[in-house]
């Protein structure tokens, strides 16, 4: 479990976190979820104390991190898969780890064997590669067996195979009564994922809800229709609850109108319809609405680039 | 109240109660950062120079004959005093150059950390931070002390055998020929632990090395110059604060002080001792306040 209440952090004048409330329940993967920047590890950081609230407190198991009495058996953490001395071997920096907290030797073996580590358990870190560094940083994670998981991007430069392993991970841990809380920018491997969503967007809390309910805030409000006219749909569709999208030459998406109304209006007006389908909303779309004013860094038009 | 819900709550996980089985602990600490120190091959590299350094310079020195030239006037043989004195000087001629060395090892025990995000992963582990911080700074005093004793005697027992040859008779029995060696080994010891200071103020391992370094090696310098051009007491008397020049006195063997001459600053091997032993505490001092404020 683990609570954050009126959770602030400002680096200087820049605000990174703000005033955020939020509880992560055990026995349910919780997905983190914003744009890159919007202050997804600067949260996990305040959790584990690396970083100190300039408001705010935040618990593990109703306690600050700094008071727990065995931290990596109540709270395993993954906040950079790089948090590891590139030249020290992999199984040395678990045992070091260990040794802290006196964890016994064959837990170290068995987290290895647990993160598919076996064949590069003796060579140094500073020859991994990122999906493997990643591995070693869930296994640190995992090695005082703790009822509290954090992971940042867990399946950061992860092969098909290993986003596939964190996700079954994810679920299993949390199937345990484990409190599981992990980040990521990408929607889609949320989906498939968490149970419960917080959505943080410049700081501030943008969404909490269980994964079903975000997706029923856009499920079925898009239609997608395809016509030979584009440009005469448009202007008889448009309106002030309507938003018409060209995604192709003769295709559209209309969000706002169902799409029953959109075959009757397109028949009074004689415009021949190809297509007229309403569009389950995926969780891309919901994320993408929720963000949209919130996302902070702007691809920039190439247009404008182009004249630089 | 508070007790119960705690415990009713543990017992529903699925994990085991920490209340029992492992938990963090100084010791636990203390074996963690042995193992770090000991599983990196800095830590092996920097050893093998100190030995070859001091044993090559210690046998360098006490080899070397200056040939005697005709029409200058034969020196008189050595006191017992001035060969044990000389003794001293080549068993402990290699670690002061040993020394750059381990100040290297020691700035590089913490911002190795910092360099490669270790820290992070340190913290997580020990959030109070302080107990991690002390746990290094034990770890690499007594790596330290035994690298420099084990160097310092070996050097010794290497060389003396070969001093007679240029008319030196070490005694192993004299006390303050072997204060004067286990002096060095204290001297180098502290000189890691200034620069681990250094690095844990500075926390890059560049800047930490170079600080470490400017304050031991390069500041004398500087005073030096100063002092030479103003010809001032007060600045002379600052140089032999300094860490190198106060530590200079736990491996020297004339141990006594000098006459006061107008208020000149003269020190014994324990004013120097304490002296460079107030640099580190005040150092630490320094170290600790930052690591707890500062974000990691």
């Amino acid at each position: 479990m683990i609570e954050a209440v009126g959770l602030s952090k400002h680096y200087g004048s820049k605000t990174a976190v703000d005033n955020i409330s939020f509880t992560v329940r055990p026995g349910l993967v919780t997905g983190f979820l914003g744009p890159n920047g919007a202050g997804k590890s600067t949260t996990m950081r305040l959790i584990v104390g690396l970083d100190r609230p300039s408001s705010g407190t935040v618990t593990v198991s109703g306690k600050h991190y700094a008071d727990l009495k065995a931290p990596l058996r109540e709270v395993g953490v993954l906040l950079d898969a790089k948090a590891v001395h590139t030249g020290r071997s992999a199984r040395n920096h678990l045992l070091a780890m260990a040794a802290t907290h006196s964890i016994p030797r064959k837990r170290v073996d068995e987290v290895i064997a647990l993160t598919g580590l076996e064949s590069v358990a003796n060579k140094r870190v500073g020859s991994f590669s990122l999906g493997m560094g990643q591995r070693l940083g869930i296994a640190t994670a995992l090695l005082g067996d703790p009822a509290t998981l954090i992971l940042d991007e867990p399946v950061n430069g992860l092969d098909p195979e290993g986003v596939i392993w964190v996700r079954e991970l994810a679920r299993h841990l949390a199937g345990q009564g484990r409190t599981v809380f992990l980040s990521s920018h990408l929607m889609s491997e949320m989906a498939q994922t968490a149970d419960q969503i917080i959505v943080l967007g410049r700081g501030k809390i943008i969404a909490d809800a269980p994964v079903a309910d975000i997706l029923a805030q856009v499920a079925g409000k898009a239609v997608r229709v395809r016509t030979p006219d584009v440009a005469k749909l448009t202007r008889l569709l448009a309106g002030n609850e309507v938003k018409v999208t060209q995604t192709d030459p003769d295709l559209l998406m209309v969000n706002g109108l169902a799409a029953a109304n959109i075959g009757e209006i397109a028949a009074k007006s004689q415009v021949v319809l190809h297509e007229l389908t309403p569009v389950a909303g995926s969780l891309e779309d919901a994320y993408l609405a929720l963000t949209e004013d919130e996302v902070e860094y702007h691809a920039g038009s190439l247009e404008t680039e182009a004249t630089l | 109240m508070t007790t119960t819900g705690n415990t009713a709550g543990r017992s529903t996980a699925a994990t085991p109660a920490t209340a029992h089985g492992p938990r963090l602990s100084f010791v636990g600490i203390l074996r963690s950062e042995f193992i770090k120190l000991f599983t990196l091959r800095s830590t092996f590299w920097c050893i093998v120079i100190i030995v070859l350094l001091s044993v090559g310079f210690g046998l360098l020195a006490s080899t070397i004959q200056v040939p005697h030239r005709a029409g200058i006037p034969v020196p008189p043989p050595l006191t017992s005093a001035q060969q044990q004195a000389r003794a001293v000087t080549f068993a402990t001629i290699g670690s002061q150059i040993g020394e750059l060395v381990l100040a290297v090892l020691g700035a590089l025990v913490i911002t190795g950390e910092y360099a490669t995000g270790m820290i992070r992963s340190t913290f997580a582990a020990v959030p109070r931070r302080l107990p991690a911080l002390i746990g290094k700074a034990i770890v690499l005093a007594i790596t330290a002390f035994v690298i420099g004793l084990v160097t310092i005697y070996g050097t010794a027992a290497i060389i003396f055998p070969l001093l007679p040859g240029v008319k030196v008779h070490p005694h192993w029995d004299n006390w303050t020929l072997n204060e004067s060696l286990i002096g060095g080994a204290v001297y180098l010891m502290l000189i890691a632990l200034i620069a681990f200071c250094v690095g844990a103020i500075i926390r890059n391992s560049a800047g930490g090395i170079a600080g470490a370094l400017g304050l031991v090696f390069v500041l004398p310098i500087i005073v030096n110059i100063i002092g030479g051009l103003t010809q001032a007491t007060w600045i002379g008397n600052i140089g032999s604060l300094l860490p190198t020049s106060a530590g200079g006195h736990l491996f020297s063997y004339t141990n006594s002080k000098t006459q006061v001459v107008s208020g000149v600053l003269s020190l014994d091997r324990l004013d120097g001792g304490l002296i460079l032993l107030g640099w580190f505490v005040v150092l630490f001092i320094v170290a600790a306040v930052m690591l707890k404020r500062r974000d990691t």
